[in-house]
């Protein structure tokens, strides 16, 4: 069964591991017993809501905006003036449905494009079909481009 | 499903010219909170999405001025424009936020929006 795919599937299973949020108590398919109203509201806490949480500072660097991130804003603002979805729902969508990993685990930007992604298969615009088709198709491309 | 769907234009309609939050003034209702008046943050139940921020729950603060009126957080991230209601800012003193906000700064504070149905008179 070894194959490039086959070890490359291993070590994604590894980082995501490492990646899952830190909760310092068993916290894994607990029983229902095992999850008192406290819990269940720590659980349910959107990832946006930072405030209070203890937490060490981050490293803080001036960058200069990159292309892609410049055509994800604009890709976003038309989504928008098409009716596609309003400043709240993007948030929404980019903040909170998320997930802490993928808030805290991605670049800004990178939020904005996955969930730009996303309602566009939620309010089926396109299917997920064509999306990963779409995907595979650049994948392709990119790795016969003489550039890289 | 959502309104956008079978309506995606439904909010440019409304507010192409006049812009938003303009778009919904008069349908927030009579503002029941004026500046000066002291509140405290409602906790109440916060499914799926808010703008509320957790650490103002049951704080008390002053109400610095009604902004303007809106469809909630709750609301418009679901394209949902029906009811708008009435944003307020409000003021807390940092040490009434943070239990261990050192003395040596009792007039820091920290302004913050909330939409009507989050504020209850304190």
């Amino acid at each position: 069964m070894k194959s490039p795919t086959r070890s490359e599937v291993m070590r994604h299973l590894d980082l995501v591991g490492q990646l899952q949020p830190a909760y310092h108590q068993p916290a894994q398919a607990p029983y229902p017993d095992e999850i008192d109203h406290e819990h269940f509201r720590a659980l349910l806490r959107s990832p946006h809501d930072i405030g209070g949480e203890a937490d060490i500072s981050i490293r803080w660097e001036e960058k200069q905006e990159e292309q892609w991130e410049a055509n994800t804003f604009a890709t976003c603002e038309c989504l928008a003036w098409r009716g596609v979805w309003s400043a709240e729902e993007r948030r929404r969508r980019q903040n909170s449905d998320v997930g802490q990993t993928q808030y805290l685990g991605l670049p800004y930007y990178g939020r904005w494009l996955l969930t730009a992604a996303r309602i566009m298969v939620d309010k089926q615009y396109v299917t997920l079909t064509e999306l990963n088709n779409k995907f595979e198709e650049v994948r392709k491309r990119y790795e016969q481009s003489p550039s890289r | 499903m959502s309104k956008a769907h079978h309506d995606r234009t439904h909010h440019a309609k409304k507010a192409t010219g006049i812009g938003d939050p303009q778009c919904f003034k008069g349908e927030g209702g009579k503002p029941k909170f004026k500046a000066g008046d002291t509140v405290r943050i409602r906790d109440m139940a916060d499914f799926f999405y808010t703008r509320c921020q957790t650490y103002t729950r049951g704080a008390v603060g002053t109400v610095t001025l009604a902004v303007y009126e809106s469809p909630a957080a709750e609301d418009e991230a679901w394209d949902n424009t029906d009811k708008p209601e009435w944003f307020y800012s409000v003021k807390f003193r940092q040490k009434d936020l943070w239990p261990d906000y050192p003395s040596a700064f009792p007039n820091d504070t920290v302004e913050t929006e909330f939409s009507e149905r989050w504020l209850e008179k304190a």
